[in-house]
Order: C-alpha cells, then sequence, then structure tokens
C-alpha cells in the first residue's frame, strides 16, 4: 500500500462514522418516502439535542476509564427540579422571575447543580473511597429515579413558563435553540478534550491511570471533575429535555441510558477508556437519530420498530469493530 | 443519654399501642398490585382505592412493579404468603400473571382485577372501564371530529401509541381501528411511544408533520404523551386548533390542554368509580358471597354487573371529556375526590 492509499484510508477510518451517518442517509433518502427533506433532518438535528448532550458527560467519564450508569436518572431528576420550580401546571410551582429572561439562567443553574452534585457524590465514592463505579452509579441510576418518583409523587409537570420554553420554540437558521445549545456543547467540550491539560489527562488516566500518577498528574482531582461534569451535563440534558416536552413526567427520559451508551460506542469511545473523540459521539448521536426517524416514517407495525432499532444499531457496532479490526492491520 | 434512649422508647410504644385499636377495627388488609407509578392514572388509583376501601373498612398496602412482570409474579407470591383478606390486581401482563392468580385463588384469597381485565382465568371480582371500550369511545370522538372538520369522515389520523409491550395501548389500538374499519376514507398512522416516554411521543410527531403535513388529527393513548405533542406542534409554529387532537386516561394534564384550546377531547377512564366499584363489593368478595348481576349505581355512574366466564364484573362506562363538560368535578383529571362516603353492596 503506497503513502497515499493509507492516508487516504486512515482519514477514512479516523471518520467512520460520519461516513456511516452520510452512508445511511443516502439510503434511507433514496428508499423512505418523504425522509430525503430538510425538515426532517432540521428534526433529527432537534431530536439528538438531549441525547447528545447526555453523551458528552458520559464520553467524558468512559474516555477516564469509568463508567456513569446514572446519567439518564439524573436528567429525569434535574428536568424534574426544573418542571416543579417553573411549570404552571401539574404539580408545577409555577414561580415566576422579573424579568422573564431571569428564568432562564436559574433554571439552568438548578439542573446543573441538582446533576452535578449528584456527579460529586458518584465521584467521591468511587474515586476517593475506591468503590466501583458501575456499582455506585448504578445505585444512583436507581435512587435518583426513585427521587423523582418520590418528589413528584407520580405526577407531572406541565406548561413550563414560556420565557425558558422559548429556547425550545425559536429557531436560527431553522433549528431550535436548544440544537444549537447541543452544537455548542460539542463544540466547547471538543476542544476542552483536545486542547486543554484536563482533557489531555483525562485520556491518559483512562489509558493507564498508575503510569498518569506516577508522571504527577493529579488523578483523583480529575476523575472527581469528570464525574461532576458528566452529572452536571447530564443535569444540563434534563433541562433540554423539559424545555422540549415543556415540563417533566415521572418517567421521562426512560431509555436515554442505552441509547447514550449506544451512540458512544458507536462514535469511537472504547469502553476501555482512553480512545474517543467528541465529534464522533455527536455524529453516534446523529446516526442514532437518523435511524429512529426513518422507524416513525417506515410505519412499521409497533412490535416491530425495537427489533429493527436494535439490528441496525448492532450493525453499526459491528461496522465500528470492522474499522478497528482494519485499523489495527494498518498498524 | 439513657433516660433519651428510654424516652424514644416509650413514644414508640405509645404510638404502637395507639395504633392496635386502628388495626383491630379493620375488617382485613387489602393488598393493591399497582402495575407503575410513573402514570397519573396509576398514582390516583392508588389514592382512590385508599380512601374508598378505608371507608369499607378494609386497611389497604400497594406494592408498585415498575411495569416488570417478573417483579409482579414475586410480589404475588410474596402476598399469598401473607394471607391478606384480599389482592386487587392491575396486572403488567395480562396473561403472564394467570398462573399467579389461580394459586391466589387456590389458597383463599380473592384476587380482584383492577382496570386490566384478564379473561383467561377466573378472578374473584373485575372492575374495568375496558380497554377496547376505550378504543370504540375514541373511535366514536374521531369520527365526529373528522366529520366536522372534513364534511364527511375522511382523513388522516396520527396515532400515538404507548409501548408497544404493554398490552394497555394494544388494546385500545385495537378497539379503536375495529371501529374505524368502518370509514375506509380514513387513513391511520400508528406509532409507538417506547416506554411510554414523553419526549419520544414528541419526535414522533415532529416527524410525521413533516412526512405527512395533512394529518388531521393526532390521537395519543395518553394525556402525558398529549403534552409532549402540543410542545412539538408549538415548535412547528402550530396554533390550537391547527391539528385536532384527543388522547386517553383523562389525566389532569388532559384536562388542562382542553381549556388551553389544544386537546379537542379526553376519553376518561373513569377511575373514581373503578376503585369505588372495589371497596363497594369488598364484603361480599372477602366473604366469598354471590355477587349478583344487574346494574348498580357507582358514584351515580349506571354500572353493570354479568356474570362472566372469568367471574363476575363490573363494567363502568368511559366518559367522552371535551370543552362543555371539562370542569365537572366527577372526573378524576379534576382532582376532586367525592367527598360523599360509599357503602359496601348488601
Amino acid at each position: 500500500m503506497n503513502p497515499r492509499t493509507r492516508k487516504i484510508l486512515e482519514i477514512v477510518l479516523d471518520n467512520l462514522v460520519w461516513f456511516m451517518l452520510l452512508f445511511v442517509l443516502i439510503v434511507f433518502s433514496i428508499f423512505i418516502p418523504n425522509y430525503f427533506q430538510l425538515g426532517i433532518f432540521a428534526n433529527i438535528i432537534e431530536a439528538s439535542s438531549v441525547l447528545g448532550v447526555m453523551s458528552i458527560g458520559l464520553a467524558l467519564v468512559i474516555i477516564a476509564g469509568h463508567m456513569d450508569l446514572s446519567v439518564e436518572s439524573v436528567a429525569a431528576l434535574a428536568a424534574m427540579a426544573v418542571g416543579i420550580l417553573f411549570c404552571s401546571a401539574g404539580i408545577g410551582f409555577g414561580i415566576k422571575l422579573y424579568p422573564e429572561w431571569l428564568m432562564v439562567p436559574v433554571s439552568l443553574l438548578v439542573a446543573v447543580a441538582v446533576g452535578g452534585l449528584i456527579g460529586f457524590f458518584n465521584g467521591f465514592l468511587v474515586v476517593k473511597l475506591k468503590m466501583s463505579a458501575f456499582i455506585i452509579t448504578l445505585a444512583s441510576y436507581i435512587w435518583v429515579r426513585g427521587l423523582v418518583l418520590a418528589v413528584s409523587g407520580g405526577r407531572s409537570a406541565q406548561d413550563l413558563a414560556p420565557a425558558i420554553r422559548w429556547l425550545g420554540i425559536q429557531r436560527l437558521l431553522g433549528l431550535p435553540l436548544t440544537a444549537w445549545i447541543a452544537i455548542a456543547c460539542f463544540v466547547v467540550f471538543s476542544a476542552v478534550m483536545a486542547k486543554t491539560p484536563f482533557g489531555r489527562h483525562l485520556k491518559m488516566i483512562g489509558g493507564n491511570e498508575t503510569a498518569t500518577y506516577r508522571a504527577g498528574i493529579r488523578v483523583t482531582r480529575n476523575l472527581v471533575i469528570a464525574f461532576m461534569l458528566a452529572g452536571a451535563i447530564a443535569g444540563l440534558a434534563g433541562w433540554l429535555l423539559a424545555i422540549r416536552t415543556s415540563g417533566a413526567t415521572a418517567n421521562l427520559g426512560v431509555g436515554l441510558l442505552f441509547n447514550a451508551f449506544a451512540a458512544v460506542v458507536i462514535g469511537g469511545v472504547s469502553l476501555k477508556g482512553g480512545v474517543g473523540s467528541l465529534p464522533g459521539v455527536y455524529a453516534g448521536v446523529l446516526l442514532l437519530s437518523s435511524i429512529n426517524t426513518a422507524i416513525n416514517l417506515m410505519g412499521l407495525p409497533a412490535n416491530f420498530t425495537q427489533v429493527v432499532h436494535g439490528l441496525l444499531v448492532l450493525a453499526a457496532v459491528l461496522l465500528d469493530t470492522f474499522k478497528q479490526n482494519l485499523r489495527q492491520r494498518l498498524a | 443519654m439513657k433516660r433519651i434512649v428510654l424516652a424514644a422508647f416509650g413514644v414508640v410504644a405509645l404510638a404502637m399501642a395507639m395504633l392496635t385499636p386502628a388495626f383491630a377495627q379493620s375488617k382485613g388488609t387489602v393488598y393493591y398490585l399497582v402495575p407503575t407509578l410513573l402514570d397519573e392514572f396509576q398514582t390516583g388509583s392508588v389514592s382512590a382505592l385508599e380512601m374508598f376501601l378505608k371507608q369499607t373498612g378494609y386497611e389497604m398496602k400497594t406494592l408498585n412493579a415498575d411495569n416488570k412482570t417478573d417483579a409482579q409474579q414475586s410480589q404475588m407470591n410474596d402476598v399469598i404468603a401473607l394471607k391478606p383478606a384480599a389482592i386487587v390486581l392491575a396486572a403488567v401482563d395480562f396473561n403472564a400473571l394467570k398462573p399467579s392468580i389461580e394459586a391466589a385463588m387456590a389458597a383463599g384469597i380473592p384476587v380482584v382485577e383492577f382496570d386490566r381485565q384478564i379473561t383467561s382465568t377466573p378472578s374473584a371480582f373485575t372492575s374495568v372501564a375496558g380497554t377496547v371500550e376505550i378504543g370504540y369511545v375514541a373511535a366514536e370522538q374521531a369520527e365526529k371530529l373528522l366529520k366536522a372538520k372534513n364534511g364527511s369522515v375522511k382523513g388522516k389520523i396520527l396515532q400515538v401509541l404507548g409501548d408497544p409491550g404493554d398490552p394497555y395501548t394494544l388494546d385500545i389500538q385495537k378497539g379503536f381501528e375495529e371501529k374505524m374499519k368502518a370509514s375506509p376514507d380514513v387513513t391511520i398512522v400508528s406509532l409507538p411511544a417506547m416506554q411510554w416516554e414523553a419526549s419520544n411521543a414528541g419526535t414522533i410527531v415532529a416527524d410525521q408533520l413533516v412526512a405527512n403535513p395533512d394529518i388531521d388529527l393526532i390521537f395519543s393513548h395518553a394525556a402525558h404523551l398529549s403534552v409532549a405533542a402540543v410542545a412539538s406542534l408549538e415548535s412547528a409554529g402550530k396554533k390550537p386548533g391547527d391539528i385536532m387532537m384527543m388522547s386517553s386516561n383523562g389525566a389532569p394534564v388532559g384536562l388542562d390542554l382542553i381549556r388551553k384550546g389544544w386537546l379537542n377531547v379526553e376519553v376518561e377512564q373513569p377511575l373514581y368509580a373503578q376503585a369505588a366499584a372495589v371497596a363497594m363489593f369488598m364484603d361480599k368478595i372477602v366473604n366469598k358471597q354471590e355477587i349478583k348481576p344487574g346494574e348498580y349505581d357507582v358514584l351515580h355512574l349506571k354500572s353493570t354487573v354479568t356474570n362472566e366466564a372469568w367471574g363476575p364484573n363490573i363494567k363502568i362506562p368511559g366518559a367522552a371529556i371535551d370543552k362543555s363538560n371539562v370542569d365537572n368535578p366527577a372526573f378524576w383529571g379534576n382532582m376532586k375526590p367525592p367527598t360523599e362516603t360509599i357503602k359496601a353492596v348488601e
């Protein structure tokens, strides 16, 4: 293989998930009626905003060699906190702040703080007390969802304050502002991971924690920050979820965790840690959202949609494995 | 320190002593096996059953299965071992619970089916609005709405189901589509909101608005799905009334949407009456007395008891709620539990 072919192949492999996304979009556009239109592509980006933001936090912790199973429940709790405070129907208190725009940063702060606190709790137990991240965050996944149920009493909060809901309605270049917030998150955190010492240290910790510690890097502090960030970002995802659905129900966000894991893996993040980039994760999220939209438009019998969804995700993951094997041969 | 501990024990002992007479007055404990608490109808059913059963002298305890069939089977097994006066079951899975129901009945513990009818095995009593019937009522309302809009029963309906693994939503779909077959000019697009999750319903509506801009009516199988559907309609620049909407179960959020003009019709499940019927017949159920077929007044709703192959069955009619009657306090979505005390059927 000559150097030029090799270079092209490496570029393709580095961005395989984006090529997969492009391929899937072309195939769906050809074979699924009504798929090929700007409105549908805008929907795909909009529908991926919550999952996308949640996947960022999850990816950070996985790249650092751990995992966080609590992100889905944390997002639900953050959404419920925002819903209870700023919704005017159901169990919402309908709190008003003046000027009204103040409700946007305050609600965001509430959601991020709720998430950050749980993230810190998880990080403290995992890192300081050397407990298994799987068990600790699984416990949080359960108790935090239980807390959502306890504080809501199983009821829902509806009719989010118009000043906050505005972000889900107002469009810029055909996309709601919530989708732009998700895109901005990816840009910012991609830069953090690629350009800052913190991002590089997380990758090093995920690759080899002991070696990183011996190199004088503060592993404990960085890991606690990673868990806190994952929680805070999940809180942000919950805030977006509340805006998108104009409130919160006790089962809001159920099932997002597994989609977030699928997106992260498809996006090229190794579950063993140390490998992965956030732009790839965003492509993974868009890929899943494209598949969901395709299923919505295909009009399949309800009983089969989950099977199709699962098989398409499996195909994407197999393709990713093929990529890893090919890369090893090239090395 | 010693004094504090002794005082604490004293308070606990006093509390226990005060509790004893309450237990003594109770006719027994009834266990309610609720399928999930992540849904307003189910949480409402817990408080309604508790209130009515208390009025007829029973204490109620609730176990939540979190929508897991195996968890509910284990709960049934555990409760059978406790030998309660009766078990009220709202089954997660209509068929999978059959052996557990048979085991409880064989152990002499009467099982009451609540809200979700199980016809494959006999129970002591069944109190339902009928999920298939809810589909029928919804279809009648859909026909009315389409006729009013298009001059005849024609057009396109987007049906947003709940989780496709939940027989409750599949039965509503069955009833709805069965009735709508009589209207061949109506196209129905049916899609499931996985795990009854609201944002999934929102995504379905957003996609379908682009793919099928000629949708006349959106029918969601639960009111909380309609809330997310409305959010998607708002994002697409729609105003109340641009697309007709309908949902089923009669939750508070659905009634709010009617008041705001988004929702045209909400098909109510008569939660209070369903729960009251269970309590009204509980003495007969526990004492294994005959429940006579006929018409009964359950919270002013004419309800019919019939003897079916699966045992005595009371069917309470579901109601269609629209702007004209949305404030009627009889609807459970208005969260005003009946003030009158119910009496046991003699």
